[in-house]
């Protein structure tokens, strides 16, 4: 580094851009524009074109529930599965390690389609036989487990839980580590415990670190939520097939049945976009 | 009670291959201000940290106010009597500097909202900046987040504290208002240990000087017999390169 006059003087007179001091029309988020054009281009076709844009929206409208709240279920599920899973793989003790490792590891080398019909599918299979064997010893439990049903939407989310829930803990082990180490050794010099760190001290700052990337698999998730319209979950994916096999109209159907992805994944990226803006450490 | 509120005996420590500790044994008695000075790399900071576990000792046995860190439970105790200031601060950027102060306050000590935050006032005006109690830590300059981290510290009730290098990170014209806050807490009759090359507080307040190079103590002794008659060439040669 130089110690120059000149030098000096040029790092001191770097411009300090001031959000607040901007008029509106400059710190309004102008992707909004976009997400505005395609709820109009959607409302137009519903609108100016009923037949058969109506009519499919209103058949789409009971999947358009279940896609949202599947995804919202199970996000929070994948939330909670990638902070256990993060907090094991930075754990020291060795089996906890090992246990949450290998299940990264194994889950994120799996298709999540392929996982789904595993667990749909196969999973029944496994535990009706292993229902037989248990048959003389525990014929209660055993009996239940040989006459399983799998509800199609706890299936199915409990496969996106479960493949999700990997790459959540990826990102949370990350965020963790993203936080310099002597903000741990501050807080346990004071007496806290490993845990009351984690989460008053770490937990809050990588909340901030995890933020956007937590955020791209919510939306990742709304989309790859449309995989579960293989098990049996009418969601609006599933009922666009149905709709297409009534009447025919491959373009329509799909046409629309994008739309209306596309207006959920471009309004949640504001919302995403908004939370990092309003987290930052000082407004 | 014994007079020696601190006791390490034949403390060894080694990261992979480098010995950072070799048989370390040193005493600090209740009241006493101790100065760890010398090269980088010779193992002071190791040592400072041994005494609250922030590392953990291969072998030897540290015994600190009568309670030996063995397992996690005495480790905690002997934390929350012991209270650490950082090189770089270490204040939670996340919150304000007066959370920063009442953060352990309630979580460890269970304080009410209202009782921590009387004391977080209190320190902060006893270190200088009671006006800085919102400011974020980005927002402070660096002498200011030091006073916060140990108002922080303080805010514990510590017997102990602990400094490791307070004013290495700072500007030169900041270190004074730290030091001033610092000798405050010697003359209070605060056991302290400090990792510094700071000769100015060394002979202001320091009741004894320990020379460390390669892990091992080199020379203990008070500061005056330091200036004037160190016994080891080793501390002669340390002393005439940072007295220029």
């Amino acid at each position: 580094m130089t110690t120059t006059d000149t030098s000096c003087q040029l790092d001191s007179a770097a411009p300090v851009q001031e959000d607040e001091a901007k008029p509106f029309w400059q710190r309004f988020d102008r992707w909004w524009l976009l997400f505005a054009a395609v709820v109009i281009m959607t409302a137009w076709l519903i609108l100016a074109r009923p037949d058969p844009y109506r009519r499919a929206f209103v058949f789409l409208q009971d999947g358009i529930r279940v896609t949202v709240s599947i995804t919202m279920v199970s996000f929070l599920f994948i939330l909670v599965a990638g902070l256990i899973g993060g907090l094991g793989r930075i754990s020291k003790n060795p089996l906890i390690n090992g246990i949450s490792s290998i299940y990264v590891e194994v889950v994120r080398g799996i298709p999540l389609l392929v996982q789904l019909l595993f667990i749909y599918y196969a999973s029944p299979i496994v535990l009706r036989g292993l229902g037989r064997r248990l048959l003389d010893i525990w014929p209660g439990f055993a009996t239940r487990l040989i006459e399983i049903k799998l509800n199609p939407f706890a299936a199915a989310v409990l496969g996106l839980t479960v493949c999700y829930g990997a790459y959540m803990s990826e990102i949370f082990r990350a965020g963790i580590e993203s936080i310099a180490k002597g903000q741990m050794e501050a807080a346990r010099s004071l007496g806290m415990s490993y845990f009351q760190a984690m989460r008053h001290v770490i937990l809050p700052q990588a909340v901030r670190v995890v933020l956007p990337p937590v955020g791209n698999e919510f939306i990742a998730l709304l989309k790859d939520s449309s995989l579960v319209s293989v098990v049996a979950v009418a969601d609006m994916t599933r009922r666009g097939r149905e709709f297409m096999a009534s009447t025919f109209l491959a373009l329509e159907t799909w046409l629309l049945v994008a739309l209306l992805y596309l207006i959920m994944t471009l309004f949640f990226a504001r919302v995403v976009a908004y939370l990092e803006r309003e987290t930052t450490f000082v407004h | 009670m014994s007079t020696n509120i601190i006791e390490i005996e034949h403390v060894s420590k080694r990261f992979g291959r480098v010995v950072a500790l070799d048989d370390v044994s040193l005493t600090v008695k209740r009241g006493e201000v101790v100065v760890i000075i010398g090269p980088s790399g010779g193992g002071k900071s190791t040592l400072l940290r041994c005494i609250n576990h922030l590392e953990a000792v291969d072998s030897g046995r540290i015994v600190v106010d009568g309670i030996p860190l063995t397992d996690a439970e005495n480790i905690d105790k002997v934390r929350a009597e012991v209270g650490m200031v950082f090189q770089l601060f270490n204040l939670f950027p996340h919150v304000t500097a007066l959370e920063n102060i009442t953060l352990a306050q309630r979580v460890v000590r269970k304080r009410s909202h209202q009782e921590a935050e009387d004391i977080a006032h209190e320190l902060l005006a006893r270190v200088g900046i009671p006006e800085k109690a919102d400011a974020y830590p980005v927002q402070l300059s660096g002498g200011q987040q030091q006073r916060v981290a140990i108002a922080r510290a303080l805010a514990m009730q510590p017997k102990i504290m602990l400094f490791d290098e307070p004013t290495s990170a700072l500007d030169p014209e900041m270190i004074k208002e730290v030091l001033d806050v610092m000798l405050d807490l010697a003359e209070e009759g605060m056991t302290m240990v400090v990792v510094s090359h700071e000769m100015g507080f060394v002979k202001a307040a320091a009741h004894r000087v320990a020379l460390m190079c390669d892990g091992h103590i080199v020379e203990e002794t008070t500061p005056k017999e330091l200036f004037t008659a160190a016994k080891e060439e080793r501390t002669k040669q340390f002393l005439s390169q940072i007295l220029i």
